[in-house]
């Protein structure tokens, strides 16, 4: 016999609704081996290390560092684009987006929950990603301070620690991780624009097509931009300029690790100003993805 | 006065053809209602507006006109949902997920959690006859057994109202009869029944009531017993009654002015016969 449990009060918004939908996207992507792409980035990673040896010294740190955060800028954006495309088609052919729907739960909990777990496997992926990063630049680290004391035949204390300062300064410090947060914020755009073409594409494939061309579109804004701009800022020109940057953001913001990389300082400001413009584009799409899941017929 | 279970009034439902000016009429101005503890058969051929109108009754689709209640809630209303329980058809589920992991889900999806959530997995696991593969993926279940795991899903926050659409499609006789016996349990408990089914056998062993859609209308409604019954013939079965004793009765019907149109032994159901075979 069944006993008769207590049915708590349907609440409009529930944290835990979307807990529920967000751990289940992300088991949901870890068992679809996305995780893959951390093993191609760690072979890079070790070969790239391998490579910088027949570099100038000055030259390694730079191009290691240059390659590895290059890496990971595409293949989080990579990660960003497949694991999201198949979400919203494969429940809708499955039917078991009708099972969740059925249940007393709202279209947007359900693309929140989706879109959050896509972010945690994103997130994750970026740890793992930053700290085999962190890892083989601490070994070459630690590998070019031995060889600098050993080739110059250091003694003094004061020399070692100078020759320690001047080699630990190229390779992994904090001023990186502005970078790697912008790296992930423009990986969180591209899942959430993703969702946003997936509530109205055909097909999976579409999706995909139509997020790579962004991608490729958004390399391109700043030139856009330019070019708008040099036709005496009239309103036409405005107006294109504006409806441009909205449907596809100027990723160059977000490339900031190339900056660090190239020795220039990321103020508190700009860093700022990066991650309140990542945050507009996700809410942006977030919001369309919303008003187009809301009014599909299933 | 209690609300019906549920209730649709002059509902329409108009698909657009993309590209085209012509339209789709799905469903057209159907009004039913199903009380409660009715076991409700929703009948009709392939593209006749059944499953159109269990997703509006769902707030899946979004009627054209006319409006849809569940117990005096609006259907389109996402807390309405929580007198609901949906059996799709042919469902497939998150195959990665246990049977009592699966349960879970959609259990935290009610609101449900902790000691109370684990307790009702495991009735319902034990209700639909899946204690022994509560651990095993969905992935290794068989057809059969999905469709027991979807009833248990669709009963994880105890609704007063269930939506089988096609509960026992590809399901073997076997399974098909587990399914059936599990349904007559719900009516049982006082749990109303919406069932869309293309097994008219079955429709007729648990139905109290249908309607048969065709082409978008409602074209017939009413009890069961009522809508196949013949009003003017009338069937004795008896047991051990000698021939001469049904040659007296023959000859009685026939003195007052019955005709006697068929005599004959009652047959079991191939149902019936099948599972005593493969036992």
């Amino acid at each position: 016999m069944i006993t008769q449990t207590t049915q708590p009060r349907h609440k409009f918004f529930s944290p835990a609704r979307v807990g529920a939908i967000a751990s289940n996207t992300l088991l949901e992507l870890t068992r679809q081996k996305v995780f893959y792409f951390l093993l191609i980035f760690a072979l890079l990673l070790i070969g790239a290390s391998f490579f910088m040896d027949f570099l100038r010294s000055e030259l390694q740190f730079q191009v290691l560092k240059d390659v590895s955060l290059g890496a990971m800028s595409v293949f989080t954006w990579l990660l960003a684009v497949l694991s999201t495309a198949m979400l919203l088609p494969k429940d809708i052919e499955d039917r078991t987006l009708y099972t969740i729907l059925a249940k007393p739960v709202p279209r947007f909990e359900y693309l929140m929950g989706k879109l959050l777990g896509v972010f945690l496997l994103l997130a994750i992926s970026m740890l793992v990603m930053s700290a085999m990063f962190a890892a083989v630049l601490y070994i070459k680290e630690q590998v070019a301070i031995a060889g600098a004391i050993r080739d110059s035949n250091l003694t003094a204390p004061a020399q070692i620690a100078e020759v320690t300062r001047t080699i630990k300064a190229s390779t992994f410090t904090w001023s990186l991780v502005p970078g790697i947060i912008a790296i992930y914020f423009k990986a969180m755009i591209f899942a959430t624009l993703t969702l946003l073409i997936s509530t109205f594409a055909s097909s999976w494939i579409f999706t995909i097509v139509v997020s790579v061309a962004v991608y490729l579109m958004g390399h391109l804004v700043p030139v856009a931009r330019e070019y708008w701009q040099g036709d005496n800022g009239s309103w036409l020109a405005k107006g294109v300029e504006g409806g441009v940057t909205l449907m596809f953001p100027d990723l160059q913001l977000f490339d900031l690790a190339s900056d660090i990389v190239a020795g220039n300082v990321i103020t508190m400001g700009l860093f700022l100003q990066t991650v309140g413009l990542g945050c507009l584009y996700i809410g942006v799409y977030a919001w369309l993805a919303y008003f187009m899941f809301a009014k599909k017929e299933l | 006065m209690t609300d019906p279970a549920i209730s649709i009034r002059n509902l329409t439902k108009i698909y657009p053809i993309p590209f085209k000016r012509e339209r789709v009429t799905a469903v057209h101005d159907l009004t039913l209602s199903v009380e409660p503890g009715q076991v409700y058969g929703l009948l009709g051929p392939n593209g006749s507006g059944k499953s159109t109108t269990m997703k509006i009754l769902l707030g899946l689709v979004p009627a054209t006109s006319g409006s849809t209640q569940i117990f005096g809630r609006d259907s389109a209303l996402v807390e309405s949902h929580e007198e609901v329980g949906y059996l799709p058809e042919n469902p497939y589920f998150y195959k990665y997920l246990t049977g009592e992991e699966t349960l879970r889900f959609y259990g935290k999806l009610c609101g449900l959690r902790g000691a109370v959530l684990r307790d009702r997995a495991r009735e319902l696991l034990k209700l639909v006859g899946l204690e022994d593969a509560a651990d095993r993926r969905l992935g290794g279940y068989s057809k059969g057994m999905l469709q027991r795991i979807g009833l248990a899903q669709a009963l994880v926050q105890e609704p007063r109202l269930l939506v089988l659409d096609e509960p026992t499609a590809g399901v073997d006789p076997a399974g098909s009869r587990e399914i059936r016996d599990l349904i007559l349990e719900f009516k049982s408990r006082g749990i109303t029944v919406l069932l869309c089914s293309h097994l008219l056998g079955q429709v007729q062993e648990i139905c109290d009531r249908i309607g048969i859609l065709h082409k978008g209308r409602l074209v017939r409604e009413g009890e069961l017993d009522s809508l196949i019954s013949i009003e003017n013939q009338t069937q004795l079965i008896f047991e051990n009654a000698s021939p001469d004793l049904l040659a007296r009765f023959e000859a009685e019907a026939e003195a007052c002015g019955a005709k006697l149109v068929e005599k004959s032994k009652p047959h079991t159901t191939l149902e019936r016969f099948f599972l005593e075979v493969t036992k």
